[in-house]
């Protein structure tokens, strides 16, 4: 397979990913307490906010192929360990439809592990970065104990994943287009 | 008395580049009033001031790109002035990659194509909206287009995809049709509707 059709493929996957992300994040907005709003952590708390990234167009032009695929990397695995711990929970929250809940964070997880395998090629294709970046620890094991807490936990988790997904996306396309200098329909 | 509490409205940014937000005043007191915009981001404690309040009209502040970062809440808020006080709007919080909803396609137009042996088709086309970067990758826009005889009732809508034509097959001899395209980006809003470009079908039966 050429690396344009694995990249191609890799952000299909990256777009569908953050899409299913947002529509979780919409679904829970619905149901969301009041408060949670104004309790829940900033972005900035979020486990993977330390990896610095680009954050405007200019900045991510000057960025290598590998740096970004490494980037796009790192920030993905970062996410394996809470991802897991956002479907074993949606089963157990207090929340209404929660069995939708539940199948919609295997999705995330299931589409974030295709994306991995489909990186691992990409890495094969494009090389290894110099700047070797590690993923983030993740060390919120648990979601909590007291109803409320654990649901704002969980959102909280989503909406980091949220942004970080669209960073995944975002990268992944910009690969896709300096891939393909003569594409005209795509770029 | 002191000016009521303005409104923030909403932000729009049309090419995940820049970004810009509105709001409504509250009631004026009966006394001249000025509005402040502040903004906080969320990677840092210094408050700023609006950078532009002119460019994107009345009762707006705009960000260029150097005062735009992406991935990172903006918490905004409005404050109202007055001789005798001031009030402040509740705070929005603001990431702009959610908030991208494009300007509308450019130059759409729509041509009848004959050819000898067959039918004419409408053939439409159009560019991207000309500040959205789809080069690079850092947006990619899809396409809609709708289509409308002039004398008709009903839009009748197609998904072209990333394409900017589209063909229609089989219009109606003699008659004039309306069209229409917008864009989306690849997370965001759709555009408007671009201005109706109007195309009319030669006697062809
Ligand atoms: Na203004
Ligand atoms: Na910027
Ligand atoms: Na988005």
């Amino acid at each position: 397979v050429g690396l344009n059709d694995l990249l191609d493929r890799a952000s299909q996957l990256s777009d569908k990913l953050h899409s299913l992300s947002t529509s979780l994040t919409h679904d829970l907005d619905t149901h969301f307490p009041p408060m949670g709003k104004i309790l829940m952590p900033r972005p900035s708390m979020c486990h993977t906010a330390p990896l610095q990234t680009p954050n405007d167009k200019d900045q991510a032009l000057k960025v290598p192929e590998s740096e970004l695929l490494s980037l796009v990397r790192a920030l993905l695995v970062s996410w394996n360990d809470p991802l897991l711990l956002l479907s074993s929970e949606a089963p157990t929250l207090s929340y209404p439809y929660n069995g939708y809940i539940y199948s919609k964070t295997r999705e995330l997880q299931e589409n974030s592990h295709n994306l991995s395998a489909g990186l691992d090629r990409l890495v094969h294709k494009i090389g290894t970065s110099s700047k070797s970046l590690s993923p983030l620890p993740f060390r919120g094991g648990d979601l909590g104990s007291d109803r409320n807490s654990r649901l704002i936990n969980f959102y909280f988790l989503l909406s980091c994943f949220r942004r970080d997904s669209h960073k995944i996306d975002s990268f992944l396309k910009l690969l896709r287009c300096r891939a393909v200098k003569q594409r005209p329909e795509m770029c | 008395s002191p000016p009521g509490k303005p409104k923030l409205t909403g932000c729009r940014s049309p090419e995940k580049e820049t970004f810009t937000c509105w709001w409504e005043p509250g009631p004026d007191g009966g006394l001249p009033t000025s509005y402040s915009l502040y903004y906080r981001k969320d990677n840092s404690d210094t408050v700023y001031e609006c950078p532009d309040y002119h460019t994107a009209g009345k009762n707006s502040c705009f960000f260029n790109k150097y005062e735009t970062s992406i991935w990172v809440n903006y918490n905004i808020t409005v404050m109202a002035t007055n001789a005798l006080g001031s009030s402040v709007s509740d705070p929005v919080d603001v990431d702009v990659v959610y908030i991208v909803q494009p300007h509308t396609p450019e130059n759409v137009t729509a041509v009848v194509y004959t050819d000898d042996d067959d039918d004419p088709f409408l053939l439409a086309r159009w560019e991207p909206p000309r500040k959205v970067d789809t080069h690079s990758g850092w947006i990619t826009l899809v396409y809609e287009l709708r289509v409308k005889l002039e004398k008709g009732d009903t839009w009748e809508e197609h998904f072209a995809g990333q394409q900017k034509q589209f063909n229609i097959f089989s219009p109606r001899s003699g008659e004039v049709y309306m069209v229409q395209v917008r864009c989306k980006p690849d997370h965001g809003f759709w555009s408007e509707w671009s201005p109706i470009s109007y195309v009319k079908v030669p006697d062809y039966i």
